[in-house]
């Protein structure tokens, strides 16, 4: 069943070109440089120190890594995070990871 | 996403939470809508972030349950501020009364400037302008409006024939603008009008008096032209005689004219002098030596800087000579008796006085003489012949029955 819906949402993603953060329930993420990151469509922080934000995801998990993050302001769904960021990885528990 | 204003009116603390589930407060923080911003680490199991005050107290619950602590670090924003402002009240009760009393004491008139004046005393002007509320130490507010205020002035001032008024902060302006009175035409004793020149009359228009001639008529010099008597032989009045009588009066006008005229003309040679002004002297300052020029013409251009009525005594004079030479004109006859008549006309008109014209005009004769021409031309011009004669030895008018 749960299959079926996603095809579905990617086809309506293609065929009616939606954007695909709307229809996959994935992040947006929008970097300034180095200096400036803002994520939407999180689910909650899992760890935040200085050189690491893990972000939970609907379907997974992301890691910001960088020095000096400091979380400027933060939402049920947004976060925006500064200081020197090094790199994002994704790491995915969907449904087809676990 | 931030409010930077509501932040700062509602206020906001900074506070260290010490625990280890920081990142589960902050999930469940966020969840029940507290605003927390500026989040970042400060060692091991410590987390420095700014919340704002209303938002503090909803927070508490949420410590206890995960076993966090916190410990307010920094105040800052509207309320703190006021806290402060009340330990130092006596500053903040100045500060006030200082701008109560700028506001207060800018609401009143505290000069008035009248402008504009000239025969009429600025301090009539001042006191219409008390009348209606304009002094100073008047309060602006009981004031009218500037329009309304000006039609009343204007009403009070008789003399005047606009009357602006303008309120600049704490100054009223009054520009008052004078009637011109009509120019009254000074009180003259009685007269005759009579002929200055014998000549024919060809208009003759009183305003005062009685005319005594006609028009076409020939008048001698002296001849009364209006008569300041008027009336009956039984009523008679002496008045002072005004009008206009204009007559044909002949001139003869000999004349003579050179057949070689000289003339300047320039050769293209100049020179320019610069001279520095200081004072009533002139300091020759480039070039230094004078061009020798036998005959020429100067003319002078001179830069005196000056404002507002005051001038600086330095200035800067440059002058700029031209050569001239000398040239002999040979003139044929005729065009010397065209020349020699123009200067006998405008000598004829200078003599005859101003609005005079010329009517006709003659030429008797021409002759060459002696490389010059001679012309005699006849003009008759027609011109103003009125003169005025005072009347004397006659009763003044409320006897009124006198004989010139």
């Amino acid at each position: 069943m749960k299959r079926w819906s996603r095809l579905l949402r990617q086809l309506a993603g293609g065929v009616l070109e939606l954007p695909q953060d709307v229809v996959l329930e994935v992040p947006r993420i929008t970097m300034i440089g180095h200096l400036q990151m803002y994520i939407e469509n999180h689910r909650g922080v899992l760890h935040f120190s200085e050189k690491e934000l893990r972000l939970l995801l609907t379907n997974g998990q992301m890691i910001v890594s960088g020095e000096q993050l400091v979380i400027r302001a933060i939402l049920p769904e947004e976060v925006l995070l500064e200081g020197r960021i090094g790199g994002v990885k994704f790491l995915e528990t969907g449904p087809q990871g676990s | 996403m931030r409010n930077g204003l509501k932040e700062w009116v509602d206020g906001h603390v900074t506070i260290t939470v010490r625990g280890k589930r920081f990142e589960r407060l902050l999930n469940m923080a966020i969840r029940e809508g507290i605003r927390i911003w500026n989040i970042r680490r400060a060692g091991e199991e410590l987390t420095r972030c700014d919340i704002l005050i209303r938002d503090y107290f909803r927070l508490r619950p949420l410590l206890r349950e995960t076993g966090c602590r916190s410990h307010v670090e920094d105040r800052g924003g509207l309320p703190f501020w006021l806290v402060r402002l009340r330990r130092r009240a006596g500053l903040a009760i100045g500060a006030s009364l200082f701008f109560l009393g700028l506001y207060m004491l800018s609401s009143f008139v505290w000069t008035v400037q009248v402008s504009g004046t000239r025969h009429m005393d600025p301090q009539k002007v001042l006191q219409a302008a008390e009348q209606i509320g304009i002094k100073e130490g008047a309060w602006k507010v009981k004031l009218k409006e500037p329009l309304v205020m000006q039609k009343e002035l204007m009403s009070l001032l008789p003399e005047a024939t606009w009357v602006g008024v303008e309120i600049q902060g704490t100054r009223v302006r009054l520009q008052v603008v004078e009637k011109d009175a009509p120019v009254k035409p000074l009180p003259t004793s009685p007269r005759h009008l009579v002929a200055k020149k014998r000549a024919v009359i060809s208009t003759i228009l009183p305003e005062v008096g009685k005319s005594q001639v006609k028009v076409n008529q020939l008048v001698e010099k002296g001849q009364v032209l209006i008569s300041g008597i008027i009336g009956n032989e039984t009523r008679q009045q002496v008045v002072s005689a005004r009008g206009k009588v204009r007559g044909e009066v002949w001139y003869v006008s000999e004349s003579s004219l050179p057949l070689t005229q000289t003339m300047q003309r320039l050769t293209g040679e100049s020179q320019e002098r610069q001279y520095l002004l200081i004072g009533p002297y002139a300091v020759q300052v480039w070039p230094l030596n004078k061009q020798p020029f036998a005959r020429s013409e100067n003319t002078e251009s001179r830069f005196l800087p000056s404002y507002a009525g005051y001038t600086l005594p330095i200035g800067w004079k440059t002058v700029h000579t031209s050569e001239t030479e000398p040239v002999q004109r040979q003139l044929s006859e005729q065009e010397a008796a065209e020349l020699a008549k123009r200067f006998a006309r405008e000598d004829i008109l200078r003599m005859a006085g101003k609005d005079a014209v010329i009517s006709d005009e003659k030429v008797l004769h021409v002759t060459t003489e002696n490389g010059k021409v001679y012309l005699s031309i006849h003009f008759s011009v027609i011109e103003d012949i009125a003169v005025e004669q005072p009347i004397v030895g006659v009763p003044q008018p409320p006897a009124g029955t006198g004989k010139p």
